[in-house]
């Protein structure tokens, strides 16, 4: 026990030799170590090697400079990005991240078929297609009636065709019902996703003919009326296309605007912090 | 060394003036230089004072009055920290084999015979590796307290931490280099005993 006190004792004033060496202990403290150190030889010894440590250390030479440091010139302010502009540029990244992610989550959505997509344009195309090729068969049957001229509109390109469930319509006057049908489906969801601006153009005109046509087919076969609805119907489908077009500009240009008032402000805030 | 008007220097510096500073350069560049010798070796140490310099110019206005060589020496401690670190991360940098390349033991002395010259060598290039064996905050009191003979409340400056952290770093770092010497006890005899 009182061997382990004078191990703990030893350490501690071992401790104090180092400052002991440079005079940095206090009044009390030195007098204590002195008093240790008459009846330690160890820490007598660990002093005289400590004090040869600190005179070697000492009589390093101090090497002359190899040049003159003096500048020249005043070096330029430092540059250093300041937090907030640091925390700008995060932001900044953020932001463009966001917007990149929301461009294309649109064209994500244009190419899955989603309301507005550029693939159902390709379905209308098809769909006239569709319908003026089954409609030629139907046009050959009327020829010896004497209504040559769905047979022209089959070779018309899909948007000048825009006439053609109009001719279509007319040719079940001369044949079954039945037969006219079928095609009701496929020309159903023609103009309803038309994007193009070239299609969106025609659009009134188109809508008046159709809607024209549907006045004048009034009195005739089930399957035209039925046509002549689902026609109307796809004025309703165009006016919700636009809208999802002008939502999906709107989406762009307010996460655009975000992006700028929020940068503006930072700006601002990063300027107001300059002392 | 100390400079007659050295704070009217520092507050001409602070304005602008060059020359002034430049003035404080010549006054401080051999200690900044040597701490950054002893700190990094030979191959590093220049443009680590040179970087010295231009950091305390470029940050003169922070310098709120005080010991404007511990204010220095801390710019250079932090700037040699900083390479120090660079090199770890360096793998293939050896700090002990750039601070052996580079051995300021071969600073010559002002007068010493051929003999004495040898054994002054020999036991400086022990130290440089010594010292290079302990840890940065160690090496760095050591070096200043040691080698330029800063005071303990200088040295509070210079590091940027307590009095009582000041001795606990001395103390352990003096410990080590006993340990070190003390194993080449018959260098450091032979040389103490040429200088009695």
């Amino acid at each position: 026990m009182l061997e382990a006190l004078m191990q703990f004792r030893h350490r501690r004033f071992r401790r104090d030799l180092s400052a002991y060496v440079d005079d940095m202990l206090s009044e009390r403290a030195r007098r204590r170590l002195e008093a240790h150190l008459d009846s330690c030889e160890a820490c007598r010894q660990e002093l005289a090697e400590l004090r040869v440590t600190v005179e070697a250390l000492g009589s390093l030479p101090m090497a002359e400079a190899p040049r003159s440091f003096t500048l020249a010139a005043a070096p330029v302010a430092e540059v250093r990005p300041r937090p907030a502009a640091r925390r700008l540029e995060f932001g900044l990244r953020l932001a463009t991240a966001t917007a990149a992610f929301a461009l294309a989550l649109v064209l994500i959505g244009d190419f899955a078929g989603l309301p507005g997509g550029g693939d159902e344009e390709e379905e209308w195309v098809r769909g006239e297609l569709y319908s003026a090729t089954r409609a030629t068969p139907a046009a050959m049957e009327a020829a010896p009636v004497g209504t040559p001229e769905p047979a022209g509109i089959a070779d018309m390109p899909p948007v000048v065709a825009t006439p053609t469930p109009a001719a279509v319509r007319v040719v079940p006057t001369e044949t079954p019902a039945a037969e006219e049908t079928p095609p009701a489906p496929e020309a159903a969801p023609v103009e309803e996703p038309a994007i193009s601006a070239d299609v969106s153009e025609e659009e009134p005109s188109e809508k008046a003919a159709l809607e024209g046509a549907g006045v004048e087919d009034e009195g005739q076969a089930d399957g035209a009326e039925a046509q002549a609805v689902d026609e109307e119907d796809e004025g309703g489908g165009l006016s919700r296309e636009e809208a999802v077009r002008w939502l999906e500009i709107g989406l762009g240009a307010g996460v655009g605007a975000l992006v700028i008032l929020w940068a503006v402000a930072r700006f601002r805030r990063s300027i107001g912090n300059r002392p | 060394m100390a400079i007659a008007d050295e704070g009217q220097l520092v507050r001409s510096s602070q304005k602008g003036d060059l020359d002034a500073f430049n003035t404080l350069v010549q006054a401080y560049q051999r200690q900044v230089y040597n701490l950054c010798l002893r700190m990094l070796g030979a191959a590093a140490a220049e443009d680590a004072a040179q970087e010295t310099f231009i950091a305390a110019y470029r940050r003169l206005s922070g310098f709120r009055g005080g010991n404007f060589r511990a204010w220095l020496l801390r710019i250079a401690a932090n700037i040699c920290c900083d390479e120090l670190r660079r090199q770890r991360s360096r793998p293939a940098a050896s700090l002990a084999a750039a601070l052996e390349a580079g051995s300021p033991a071969d600073v010559p002395s002002d007068s010493a015979g051929p003999e004495e010259e040898a054994l002054r060598r020999e036991l400086g290039r022990h130290l440089q590796q010594g010292l290079a064996t302990l840890p940065a905050e160690q090496r760095l009191v050591i070096i200043l307290r040691d080698v330029h003979g800063l005071s303990y409340e200088e040295l509070t400056e210079a590091m940027g931490c307590s009095l009582g952290t000041v001795k606990s770093r001395i103390a352990r770092g003096r410990a080590r280099m006993r340990d070190y010497l003390m194993a080449r006890r018959e260098l450091l005899a032979r040389q103490f005993r040429h200088k009695e």
